[in-house]
């Protein structure tokens, strides 16, 4: 269990989060959602460690405080952030790299990844030689790979196009279904988070803090476009009472 | 290949031509502009004496260039990693850039001799600045991002600089590199200028002294050849050292 506590961030005098407390799971997924500003990336970055504000607060793991960036966890930002110069294994193979794998590990630790993750036959390529699903599809295996217990993804589909993104959100509840693992996603979007978590945390903003915490009782089978029609009704309603 | 350089071979002929036909109908005194013929002429004869200087002139050049390209890598890395030394550092560097050429290459001379020291000392001085900027801007222009993702694995500050700084100033070297390899050349033919024993410097010296300028302008052809080869050889180390479409 991974487990915030009391997290305040400030960036000067302004209060970005007041407070934040949140426990994640070893498994499932736990989607943050708000309005733009409400401080969801500030708490991820945090968790990453490349936070470059003032903050107060404790993590800890299964009970014991941790100093962030940790082993523990890893982070997938916004964008795919796939080193141009390297190839696609050298990308997904760079946290076990910087982890201290010498080349030649680091290329067996992934190389059985690439056919599960639809990328087969692409290790030598380079990024820009990938399509944006595949692009998105080797930034998860080098997050998978590091084989961390809690993952934080930042609006991981956010540059995809609406198409691929729906794809993407399918493919990525499969690939955690295999491997259950902790994970911590910020998103805008309400059907992303509606479709892929198991718990959705509703923040406000100014200051930043959690409003609401829904469980997505549905199966992930379960979950169509009708049965998640009155939780989406209700999600919105909450974002907008507060925007208001 | 050819087709992208069929706009300037045209362009030049054409010039080239102009010129011709300008100083042989204005029948313009070889001794003020000879015509290109003539300019062939005097390269053809002369291209034994012209070869070794251009040989002298290129080994000073090729010299000062390295070393003023593994300082200023060495210098940039420093300055990186000490922001506080970069802004005690840089105004000298920039009052060091505006020292004029014509009065630093005969105080070389002055102080180090004809020997190699001051011409390549004058090459290091004149090209070290471009480069080290070049290599300070492409530094900063990492995405965030991936100075992030290296941070969120727990990379130290030189990983990061190595696995994410470094690649990523690559472009901006490569500039600043064509920009001092440019200057190399000049700077060793100024050096030259004020005093050597070899070199193309001292043979348009020496050519000006006796009223020839078709082997000045010959001289200066060989300059200019010697200049793109060293922006060609920079072009090729481009393209060998290139990994994947899309990193410049």
């Amino acid at each position: 269990m991974l487990e915030i506590r009391s997290l305040t961030i400030r960036d000067g005098h302004r209060e970005i989060l007041r407070d934040l407390s949140l426990r994640l799971p070893e498994s499932g997924v736990t989607a943050l959602i708000g309005p733009s500003g409400c401080g969801k990336t500030s708490v991820l970055k945090w968790l990453a460690g490349i936070l470059p504000l003032e903050a107060q607060g404790t993590v800890t793991l299964d009970g014991a405080p941790i100093s962030t960036p940790h082993p523990a966890l890893s982070y997938q930002p916004q964008s795919d952030a796939l080193f141009p110069w390297l190839t696609v294994a050298e990308n997904a193979a760079l946290g076990l790299r910087v982890a201290g794998l010498s080349a030649r590990a680091a290329r067996a630790r992934v190389a059985p990844l690439f056919a599960p993750f639809g990328l087969a036959g692409t290790e030598d390529m380079f990024p820009a030689q990938l399509s944006g699903g595949m692009r998105q599809r080797a930034a998860f295996l080098r997050t998978i790979v590091q084989d961390s217990r809690f993952v934080l993804l930042d609006e991981p589909f956010s540059a995809l196009d609406a198409v691929t993104r729906l794809a993407m959100q399918d493919w990525l509840a499969a690939r955690l279904s295999e491997r259950p693992r902790g994970v911590l996603l910020v998103t805008h979007d309400l059907h992303e988070a509606t479709g892929l978590a198991d718990r959705i945390l509703v923040m406000a903003a100014n200051p930043g803090r959690i409003i609401a915490e829904i469980p997505v009782p549905l199966a992930r089978e379960s979950r169509s476009e009708t049965a998640l029609a009155p939780l989406r009704e209700h999600l919105k309603s909450l974002l907008m009472e507060k925007a208001r | 290949m050819l087709p992208r350089l069929l706009p300037v071979l045209i362009l030049a002929a054409c010039l080239l031509a102009g010129w011709e036909a300008w100083c042989r109908i204005a029948e313009v005194s070889p001794l003020i502009l000879p015509p290109p013929s003539g300019v062939v002429r005097a390269l053809i004869a002369e291209r034994a004496a012209l070869g070794s200087h251009a040989l002298a002139t290129m080994g000073v050049a090729a010299l000062g260039f390295s070393l003023s390209v593994a300082f200023a890598f060495a210098t940039s890395v420093a300055l990186h990693f000490a922001p506080w030394a970069a802004r005690g550092l840089m105004p000298l560097f920039v009052a060091s850039q505006t020292v004029p050429l014509v009065a630093l290459a005969p105080l070389m001379i002055l102080w180090f001799g004809f020997g190699l020291l001051p011409k390549v000392l004058l090459v290091v001085l004149v090209t070290f600045f471009p480069m080290l900027l070049s290599l300070m801007s492409g530094y900063r222009q990492t995405p965030p991002a991936f100075r992030d993702l290296l941070a969120s694995m727990g990379a130290g500050r030189w990983t990061v600089f190595r696995r994410a700084s470094l690649p990523s100033a690559r472009a901006s070297f490569l500039a600043g590199l064509r920009i001092s390899a440019t200057y190399a050349i000049v700077a060793t033919i100024f050096a030259e200028y004020a005093g050597a024993r070899r070199g193309i410097g001292i043979y348009i010296l020496a050519a000006k002294n006796n009223f020839r300028a078709d082997l000045v302008l010959a001289a200066v052809f060989v300059s200019a050849t010697l200049t793109l080869a060293l922006l060609g050889a920079i072009r090729l180390a481009d393209r060998m050292t290139t990994r994947g479409p899309g990193h410049a």
